[in-house]
Protein backbone atom coordinates (compact mmCIF):
# COMPACT_ATOMS: atom_id res chain seq x y z
CA UNK A 1 0.00 0.00 0.00
CA UNK A 2 1.43 3.21 -0.92
CA UNK A 3 2.13 5.83 2.05
CA UNK A 4 3.00 9.14 0.00
CA UNK A 5 3.27 10.99 -3.20
CA UNK A 6 5.96 13.70 -4.40
CA UNK A 7 5.47 15.99 -7.27
CA UNK A 8 8.17 16.63 -9.18
CA UNK A 9 8.00 19.84 -10.96
CA UNK A 10 10.01 20.75 -13.80
CA UNK A 11 10.27 24.72 -14.26
CA UNK A 12 11.83 27.46 -16.62
CA UNK A 13 14.51 27.85 -13.43
CA UNK A 14 14.90 24.84 -11.33
CA UNK A 15 13.15 22.03 -10.12
CA UNK A 16 10.81 21.99 -7.12
CA UNK A 17 9.52 18.52 -5.55
CA UNK A 18 6.27 19.27 -2.98
CA UNK A 19 6.03 15.69 -0.75
CA UNK A 20 2.63 14.58 0.59
CA UNK A 21 1.47 11.68 2.62
CA UNK A 22 -0.94 9.08 0.71
CA UNK A 23 -4.08 11.93 2.39
CA UNK A 24 -2.78 14.13 -0.34
CA UNK A 25 -4.18 17.26 1.87
CA UNK A 26 -0.78 18.85 2.66
CA UNK A 27 2.16 19.74 0.97
CA UNK A 28 5.65 20.11 1.70
CA UNK A 29 8.00 21.58 -0.67
CA UNK A 30 11.40 21.27 -1.47
CA UNK A 31 13.73 22.81 -3.70
CA UNK A 32 14.94 24.80 -5.77
CA UNK A 33 17.25 22.33 -7.10
CA UNK A 34 19.09 23.51 -9.95
CA UNK A 35 18.31 26.91 -9.01
CA UNK A 36 18.26 29.43 -12.76
CA UNK A 37 18.19 26.14 -15.10
CA UNK A 38 15.19 25.47 -17.12
CA UNK A 39 14.22 21.88 -15.72
CA UNK A 40 11.95 20.23 -18.98
CA UNK A 41 11.10 17.14 -17.01
CA UNK A 42 11.73 14.89 -14.08
CA UNK A 43 11.26 11.22 -13.51
CA UNK A 44 10.75 9.16 -11.05
CA UNK A 45 11.88 5.16 -11.33
CA UNK A 46 8.78 3.15 -9.79
CA UNK A 47 10.73 -0.28 -10.26
CA UNK A 48 13.17 0.66 -7.45
CA UNK A 49 11.23 3.71 -5.44
CA UNK A 50 14.60 5.96 -4.90
CA UNK A 51 15.52 6.78 -7.76
CA UNK A 52 14.86 10.53 -10.43
CA UNK A 53 16.57 11.85 -12.71
CA UNK A 54 16.13 15.35 -14.06
CA UNK A 55 16.75 16.66 -17.65
CA UNK A 56 18.39 20.09 -17.05
CA UNK A 57 18.58 21.98 -19.92
CA UNK A 58 21.32 25.17 -18.78
CA UNK A 59 22.21 28.03 -20.72
CA UNK A 60 25.49 27.48 -18.83
CA UNK A 61 27.88 24.45 -19.58
CA UNK A 62 24.96 23.26 -21.54
CA UNK A 63 22.23 20.68 -21.50
CA UNK A 64 22.82 17.41 -18.80
CA UNK A 65 21.07 14.72 -17.42
CA UNK A 66 21.10 14.90 -13.32
CA UNK A 67 20.37 11.23 -11.31
CA UNK A 68 19.54 11.41 -7.51
CA UNK A 69 19.55 7.51 -5.83
CA UNK A 70 17.22 9.29 -2.71
CA UNK A 71 14.39 10.68 -4.12
CA UNK A 72 15.83 14.11 -5.53
CA UNK A 73 17.99 15.09 -2.10
CA UNK A 74 21.47 14.66 -3.46
CA UNK A 75 22.20 14.56 -7.14
CA UNK A 76 25.28 13.46 -9.82
CA UNK A 77 25.44 14.30 -12.96
CA UNK A 78 25.40 11.79 -15.71
CA UNK A 79 27.55 11.69 -19.13
CA UNK A 80 25.80 13.46 -21.53
CA UNK A 81 23.54 11.57 -24.33
CA UNK A 82 25.35 12.21 -27.15
CA UNK A 83 25.77 12.09 -31.13
CA UNK A 84 28.82 9.70 -32.92
CA UNK A 85 31.18 11.33 -34.47
CA UNK A 86 30.60 12.35 -37.82
CA UNK A 87 26.63 12.95 -37.09
CA UNK A 88 25.55 16.40 -38.09
CA UNK A 89 23.57 16.66 -34.70
CA UNK A 90 24.73 18.09 -31.20
CA UNK A 91 22.69 17.17 -27.93
CA UNK A 92 20.98 20.05 -27.44
CA UNK A 93 18.00 18.90 -24.85
CA UNK A 94 16.33 16.55 -23.24
CA UNK A 95 12.76 16.88 -23.47
CA UNK A 96 11.63 13.69 -21.46
CA UNK A 97 13.01 10.56 -19.27
CA UNK A 98 11.35 7.41 -18.65
CA UNK A 99 11.97 4.46 -16.88
CA UNK A 100 12.70 1.19 -18.40
CA UNK A 101 9.84 -1.68 -18.55
CA UNK A 102 10.17 -3.88 -14.93
CA UNK A 103 11.66 -7.03 -16.34
CA UNK A 104 14.98 -4.39 -17.01
CA UNK A 105 15.94 -2.63 -14.44
CA UNK A 106 18.57 -0.60 -15.21
CA UNK A 107 17.00 0.30 -17.94
CA UNK A 108 16.02 4.31 -18.64
CA UNK A 109 15.38 6.11 -22.13
CA UNK A 110 15.67 9.73 -22.93
CA UNK A 111 14.12 11.38 -25.37
CA UNK A 112 16.30 14.80 -26.87
CA UNK A 113 16.48 17.41 -29.04
CA UNK A 114 17.17 16.94 -31.75
CA UNK A 115 14.81 14.49 -32.20
CA UNK A 116 16.51 11.21 -31.08
CA UNK A 117 15.94 8.69 -28.50
CA UNK A 118 19.06 7.34 -26.28
CA UNK A 119 19.46 4.50 -24.04
CA UNK A 120 20.94 3.39 -20.62
CA UNK A 121 21.53 0.02 -19.13
CA UNK A 122 23.08 1.89 -16.24
CA UNK A 123 19.68 3.44 -14.59
CA UNK A 124 20.40 6.75 -16.24
CA UNK A 125 24.82 7.12 -15.61
CA UNK A 126 25.48 6.79 -19.36
CA UNK A 127 23.33 6.69 -22.63
CA UNK A 128 23.58 5.50 -25.81
CA UNK A 129 22.10 6.62 -28.96
CA UNK A 130 19.25 4.28 -30.33
CA UNK A 131 20.27 4.96 -34.15
CA UNK A 132 17.26 2.30 -35.04
CA UNK A 133 15.20 5.59 -33.98
CA UNK A 134 17.26 8.41 -34.85
CA UNK A 135 18.57 7.09 -38.63
CA UNK A 136 14.92 6.47 -39.38
CA UNK A 137 14.69 6.81 -43.56
CA UNK A 138 11.74 9.24 -42.45
CA UNK A 139 14.03 11.61 -40.15
CA UNK A 140 14.72 13.79 -42.86
CA UNK A 141 10.88 15.04 -42.56
CA UNK A 142 10.74 15.36 -39.20
CA UNK A 143 10.80 19.51 -38.57
CA UNK A 144 10.50 22.16 -35.57
CA UNK A 145 7.80 23.12 -33.73
CA UNK A 146 7.37 26.13 -31.80
CA UNK A 147 9.36 24.39 -29.15
CA UNK A 148 12.22 23.02 -31.17
CA UNK A 149 12.22 19.15 -32.33
CA UNK A 150 11.83 16.82 -29.83
CA UNK A 151 11.47 13.78 -29.05
CA UNK A 152 9.25 14.53 -26.02
CA UNK A 153 6.89 11.38 -25.36
CA UNK A 154 8.30 7.66 -24.32
CA UNK A 155 5.61 5.02 -23.89
CA UNK A 156 6.62 1.54 -22.58
CA UNK A 157 3.84 -1.54 -22.76
CA UNK A 158 3.43 -2.98 -19.36
CA UNK A 159 2.82 -6.16 -21.09
CA UNK A 160 5.91 -6.79 -23.64
CA UNK A 161 9.28 -4.60 -23.21
CA UNK A 162 9.72 -5.12 -26.48
CA UNK A 163 7.01 -2.85 -27.31
CA UNK A 164 6.93 0.85 -26.85
CA UNK A 165 6.08 3.89 -28.43
CA UNK A 166 7.52 7.37 -29.19
CA UNK A 167 6.27 10.69 -29.90
CA UNK A 168 8.58 13.49 -32.09
CA UNK A 169 7.03 16.83 -32.71
CA UNK A 170 7.24 17.19 -35.31
CA UNK A 171 7.15 13.59 -36.81
CA UNK A 172 4.47 12.11 -35.09
CA UNK A 173 4.66 8.63 -33.40
CA UNK A 174 6.58 5.49 -33.88
CA UNK A 175 6.31 2.09 -32.50
CA UNK A 176 8.48 -0.62 -31.79
CA UNK A 177 8.04 -4.12 -31.15
CA UNK A 178 11.71 -5.64 -31.36
CA UNK A 179 12.98 -3.60 -28.13
CA UNK A 180 14.46 -0.86 -30.86
CA UNK A 181 15.94 -2.50 -33.46
CA UNK A 182 12.86 -1.05 -35.99
CA UNK A 183 10.64 1.39 -35.69
CA UNK A 184 7.47 2.19 -37.69
CA UNK A 185 5.48 5.06 -38.70
CA UNK A 186 2.65 4.70 -36.07
CA UNK A 187 -0.06 7.92 -36.91
CA UNK A 188 -2.19 5.94 -38.57
CA UNK A 189 -5.56 7.82 -37.98
CA UNK A 190 -4.35 11.11 -36.52
CA UNK A 191 -5.04 13.96 -38.65
CA UNK A 192 -2.77 17.05 -39.70
CA UNK A 193 -3.55 20.71 -39.57
CA UNK A 194 -2.88 21.11 -42.25
CA UNK A 195 -4.59 18.67 -44.71
CA UNK A 196 -1.66 17.13 -46.99
CA UNK A 197 -2.65 15.49 -50.60
CA UNK A 198 -2.03 11.58 -50.83
CA UNK A 199 -0.98 11.78 -46.93
CA UNK A 200 1.90 9.86 -46.36
CA UNK A 201 1.36 10.21 -42.32
CA UNK A 202 4.52 11.98 -41.77
CA UNK A 203 5.20 14.97 -39.67
CA UNK A 204 2.26 14.55 -37.13
CA UNK A 205 2.32 17.02 -34.34
CA UNK A 206 1.99 15.02 -31.18
CA UNK A 207 1.92 16.99 -28.26
CA UNK A 208 2.01 14.50 -25.71
CA UNK A 209 1.76 10.48 -25.69
CA UNK A 210 1.23 7.99 -22.44
CA UNK A 211 0.94 4.50 -22.13
CA UNK A 212 -1.17 2.63 -19.66
CA UNK A 213 0.99 1.62 -16.97
CA UNK A 214 -0.56 -2.18 -16.47
CA UNK A 215 -3.25 -2.44 -19.25
CA UNK A 216 -1.22 -3.85 -22.09
CA UNK A 217 -1.22 -2.42 -25.68
CA UNK A 218 -3.26 1.02 -24.54
CA UNK A 219 -1.95 4.23 -26.13
CA UNK A 220 -3.35 7.47 -25.47
CA UNK A 221 -2.34 11.20 -26.91
CA UNK A 222 -3.03 14.67 -27.47
CA UNK A 223 -1.90 16.06 -30.90
CA UNK A 224 -2.02 19.53 -32.28
CA UNK A 225 -5.09 18.70 -34.64
CA UNK A 226 -7.47 15.96 -31.85
CA UNK A 227 -7.50 13.80 -29.08
CA UNK A 228 -6.89 10.10 -29.77
CA UNK A 229 -6.75 6.55 -28.58
CA UNK A 230 -5.86 3.46 -29.77
CA UNK A 231 -6.73 0.56 -27.73
CA UNK A 232 -4.91 -2.82 -28.45
CA UNK A 233 -4.05 -4.43 -31.32
CA UNK A 234 -4.99 -1.09 -33.38
CA UNK A 235 -3.18 -0.26 -36.11
CA UNK A 236 -5.13 3.04 -36.14
CA UNK A 237 -5.78 5.53 -33.79
CA UNK A 238 -9.34 6.49 -32.84
CA UNK A 239 -9.89 10.50 -32.50
CA UNK A 240 -11.70 11.31 -29.63
CA UNK A 241 -12.32 15.25 -29.76
CA UNK A 242 -15.74 15.53 -29.74
CA UNK A 243 -17.37 16.73 -26.82
CA UNK A 244 -14.03 18.49 -25.99
CA UNK A 245 -13.99 22.89 -26.45
CA UNK A 246 -10.83 22.88 -28.92
CA UNK A 247 -9.15 19.86 -30.47
CA UNK A 248 -5.87 21.98 -29.56
CA UNK A 249 -3.73 21.26 -26.10
CA UNK A 250 -0.34 19.71 -25.10
CA UNK A 251 -0.89 17.57 -21.96
CA UNK A 252 -2.54 14.35 -21.56
CA UNK A 253 -2.56 11.72 -19.13
CA UNK A 254 -4.42 8.30 -18.27
CA UNK A 255 -5.77 7.15 -15.00
CA UNK A 256 -3.41 4.35 -13.13
CA UNK A 257 -5.51 1.51 -12.69
CA UNK A 258 -8.84 2.35 -15.58
CA UNK A 259 -7.64 2.39 -19.25
CA UNK A 260 -10.72 4.32 -20.83
CA UNK A 261 -10.14 7.10 -17.91
CA UNK A 262 -7.80 9.81 -18.99
CA UNK A 263 -7.13 13.74 -19.18
CA UNK A 264 -6.57 16.55 -21.53
CA UNK A 265 -6.52 20.31 -20.75
CA UNK A 266 -7.23 21.67 -24.02
CA UNK A 267 -6.24 25.09 -25.20
CA UNK A 268 -6.82 27.58 -27.63
CA UNK A 269 -5.41 28.24 -30.76
CA UNK A 270 -2.51 29.83 -31.28
CA UNK A 271 -2.78 31.54 -28.27
CA UNK A 272 -2.23 28.56 -26.03
CA UNK A 273 -4.67 29.73 -23.50
CA UNK A 274 -7.77 27.65 -21.99
CA UNK A 275 -10.75 28.54 -23.73
CA UNK A 276 -13.87 30.63 -22.42
CA UNK A 277 -15.08 30.55 -19.61
CA UNK A 278 -12.01 29.54 -17.70
CA UNK A 279 -9.60 26.55 -17.12
CA UNK A 280 -10.67 23.33 -17.02
CA UNK A 281 -9.83 19.91 -16.57
CA UNK A 282 -11.93 17.64 -19.24
CA UNK A 283 -11.71 13.74 -18.20
CA UNK A 284 -13.29 11.10 -20.12
CA UNK A 285 -14.43 7.49 -18.73
CA UNK A 286 -15.33 5.52 -21.70
CA UNK A 287 -11.81 6.06 -24.07
CA UNK A 288 -12.93 9.51 -25.39
CA UNK A 289 -16.93 8.89 -26.36
CA UNK A 290 -18.05 11.43 -24.12
CA UNK A 291 -16.01 14.50 -21.78
CA UNK A 292 -16.78 15.68 -18.68
CA UNK A 293 -15.73 19.36 -17.69
CA UNK A 294 -14.24 19.32 -14.13
CA UNK A 295 -13.61 22.95 -12.26
CA UNK A 296 -14.67 22.14 -8.61
CA UNK A 297 -12.14 24.54 -6.91
CA UNK A 298 -10.10 25.55 -9.82
CA UNK A 299 -10.18 29.45 -10.55
CA UNK A 300 -11.80 31.69 -12.65
CA UNK A 301 -8.92 32.10 -15.14
CA UNK A 302 -7.12 31.07 -18.10
CA UNK A 303 -4.21 29.01 -17.77
CA UNK A 304 -1.67 27.56 -19.90
CA UNK A 305 -0.51 24.03 -19.24
CA UNK A 306 2.34 22.69 -21.59
CA UNK A 307 2.85 18.74 -22.76
CA UNK A 308 4.30 17.49 -19.70
CA UNK A 309 2.02 19.37 -17.29
CA UNK A 310 -0.96 17.16 -15.89
CA UNK A 311 -0.13 14.01 -14.73
CA UNK A 312 -1.69 11.35 -11.93
CA UNK A 313 -0.17 9.10 -8.97
CA UNK A 314 -0.93 5.25 -8.49
CA UNK A 315 -2.96 5.79 -5.48
CA UNK A 316 -6.37 4.48 -5.44
CA UNK A 317 -8.25 7.20 -5.59
CA UNK A 318 -6.42 8.15 -7.87
CA UNK A 319 -4.58 12.14 -7.63
CA UNK A 320 -4.22 14.21 -10.47
CA UNK A 321 -2.24 17.67 -11.01
CA UNK A 322 -1.55 19.76 -13.53
CA UNK A 323 1.39 22.81 -13.53
CA UNK A 324 0.65 26.00 -15.19
CA UNK A 325 3.30 28.37 -17.37
CA UNK A 326 2.12 31.25 -14.87
CA UNK A 327 3.43 29.31 -11.67
CA UNK A 328 0.77 27.43 -10.00
CA UNK A 329 0.36 23.86 -9.45
CA UNK A 330 -3.16 22.29 -8.80
CA UNK A 331 -4.08 19.20 -7.40
CA UNK A 332 -7.00 16.54 -7.02
CA UNK A 333 -6.70 13.82 -4.55
CA UNK A 334 -9.97 12.62 -5.61
CA UNK A 335 -9.61 11.70 -9.32
CA UNK A 336 -10.32 15.28 -10.72
CA UNK A 337 -13.56 15.91 -9.00
CA UNK A 338 -12.17 18.45 -6.97
CA UNK A 339 -8.80 20.42 -6.64
CA UNK A 340 -6.77 22.64 -5.07
CA UNK A 341 -3.85 24.59 -5.03
CA UNK A 342 0.00 23.17 -4.45
CA UNK A 343 1.85 26.16 -5.07
CA UNK A 344 1.56 29.71 -6.69
CA UNK A 345 4.74 32.10 -7.90
CA UNK A 346 6.48 29.06 -9.13
CA UNK A 347 8.53 29.89 -12.47
CA UNK A 348 6.92 29.02 -15.56
CA UNK A 349 5.96 25.28 -14.87
CA UNK A 350 7.30 23.19 -17.82
CA UNK A 351 6.66 19.65 -16.37
CA UNK A 352 4.84 17.75 -13.62
CA UNK A 353 5.23 14.37 -13.14
CA UNK A 354 4.71 11.98 -9.69
CA UNK A 355 6.19 9.13 -6.97
CA UNK A 356 4.09 7.22 -5.70
CA UNK A 357 5.56 5.13 -3.00
CA UNK B 1 55.04 24.11 -22.04
CA UNK B 2 53.92 26.78 -19.95
CA UNK B 3 53.05 26.99 -16.21
CA UNK B 4 49.92 29.00 -16.54
CA UNK B 5 46.53 29.80 -14.15
CA UNK B 6 43.03 29.29 -15.39
CA UNK B 7 40.20 30.81 -13.04
CA UNK B 8 36.59 29.09 -12.92
CA UNK B 9 34.05 32.15 -12.92
CA UNK B 10 30.16 31.57 -11.55
CA UNK B 11 28.57 28.10 -12.87
CA UNK B 12 32.15 27.06 -13.93
CA UNK B 13 33.42 26.72 -10.61
CA UNK B 14 30.45 25.19 -9.23
CA UNK B 15 31.08 22.21 -11.91
CA UNK B 16 34.21 21.91 -10.61
CA UNK B 17 33.01 21.89 -6.95
CA UNK B 18 33.82 24.85 -5.82
CA UNK B 19 37.30 25.26 -7.33
CA UNK B 20 38.33 28.56 -8.78
CA UNK B 21 41.62 28.26 -9.37
CA UNK B 22 43.32 25.84 -11.05
CA UNK B 23 47.04 25.94 -11.69
CA UNK B 24 48.93 23.46 -14.62
CA UNK B 25 51.32 23.15 -17.78
CA UNK B 26 50.32 23.62 -21.32
CA UNK B 27 51.35 25.05 -24.36
CA UNK B 28 48.14 26.17 -25.47
CA UNK B 29 44.56 27.16 -24.64
CA UNK B 30 43.26 23.96 -25.81
CA UNK B 31 46.36 21.81 -24.18
CA UNK B 32 45.01 23.86 -20.77
CA UNK B 33 41.35 23.06 -21.26
CA UNK B 34 41.98 19.91 -21.60
CA UNK B 35 44.25 19.89 -18.64
CA UNK B 36 41.58 21.45 -16.75
CA UNK B 37 39.08 18.60 -17.84
CA UNK B 38 41.34 15.58 -16.95
CA UNK B 39 42.01 17.83 -13.62
CA UNK B 40 37.76 18.09 -13.49
CA UNK B 41 35.98 15.65 -15.48
CA UNK B 42 32.75 16.74 -14.31
CA UNK B 43 33.50 20.00 -16.58
CA UNK B 44 34.13 18.41 -19.59
CA UNK B 45 30.81 18.06 -20.96
CA UNK B 46 30.27 21.56 -19.81
CA UNK B 47 33.02 22.91 -21.44
CA UNK B 48 32.44 21.80 -25.03
CA UNK B 49 29.95 19.54 -26.65
CA UNK B 50 30.38 15.97 -28.18
CA UNK B 51 31.91 17.15 -31.58
CA UNK B 52 35.00 19.11 -29.01
CA UNK B 53 32.94 22.48 -30.04
CA UNK B 54 32.99 24.98 -27.01
CA UNK B 55 29.57 25.64 -25.71
CA UNK B 56 27.82 28.47 -26.78
CA UNK B 57 27.18 29.99 -24.15
CA UNK B 58 31.19 29.86 -22.66
CA UNK B 59 33.37 32.67 -23.25
CA UNK B 60 37.25 31.97 -22.81
CA UNK B 61 39.79 34.68 -22.28
CA UNK B 62 43.56 34.34 -22.42
CA UNK B 63 44.56 37.29 -20.26
CA UNK B 64 42.21 40.01 -21.66
CA UNK B 65 41.46 38.72 -24.81
CA UNK B 66 39.11 36.26 -26.15
CA UNK B 67 39.61 33.18 -27.48
CA UNK B 68 37.80 33.13 -30.21
CA UNK B 69 39.45 36.47 -31.33
CA UNK B 70 42.66 34.43 -30.78
CA UNK B 71 43.91 31.14 -32.71
CA UNK B 72 41.36 29.20 -31.25
CA UNK B 73 42.45 26.38 -29.36
CA UNK B 74 45.60 26.82 -31.19
CA UNK B 75 46.68 29.79 -29.16
CA UNK B 76 50.26 29.43 -27.49
CA UNK B 77 50.83 30.35 -24.04
CA UNK B 78 53.19 31.62 -21.99
CA UNK B 79 54.26 31.90 -18.45
CA UNK B 80 52.14 33.11 -15.59
CA UNK B 81 49.15 33.59 -18.57
CA UNK B 82 45.65 33.64 -17.06
CA UNK B 83 43.05 31.05 -18.58
CA UNK B 84 39.28 32.68 -17.65
CA UNK B 85 36.58 30.55 -17.66
CA UNK B 86 33.46 33.13 -18.32
CA UNK B 87 29.56 32.24 -18.38
CA UNK B 88 29.21 34.24 -20.96
CA UNK B 89 26.49 37.57 -20.89
CA UNK B 90 24.27 36.14 -23.52
CA UNK B 91 21.00 34.76 -24.33
CA UNK B 92 17.68 35.88 -23.25
CA UNK B 93 16.22 34.76 -25.92
CA UNK B 94 13.60 32.18 -23.96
Amino acid sequence: MAKSVAILVGTKKGLWVFRSGAARQRWRAEGPYFAGQAVYHAAFDPRDGETVWAGVNATWGGPRIEVSHDLGRTWTIAANPAFPAGDDRTFARTWHIEAGHASQPGVVWAGTEPASLFRSGDRGHTWEPVRSLNDHPEHAFWSPGGGGLGLHSIAIDPADARSMTIGISSGGVYDTTDGGKTWTNGNAGTRSPIPVPDDPYVLRCVHHLVAHPTVPGVRFQQGHAGVYFRPAGAAKWTERSKGLPTDYGFSAAIHPHDADTAYVIPLEFPVRQSPAPSVGVYRTRDAGKTWKRLTKGLPKGDLEVMREGLATDRLDPAGVYFGSSNGEVWASRDEGHTWAQVSAYLPYVLSVSTATG
Amino acid sequence: MAPVTIRLHGAFSDFANGARRVDLDAATAGEALEALAVAHPSLRERLRDEHGVLRVHLSVFVNADDLASLDGDGTVLHDKDVVHIIPAVSGGGQ
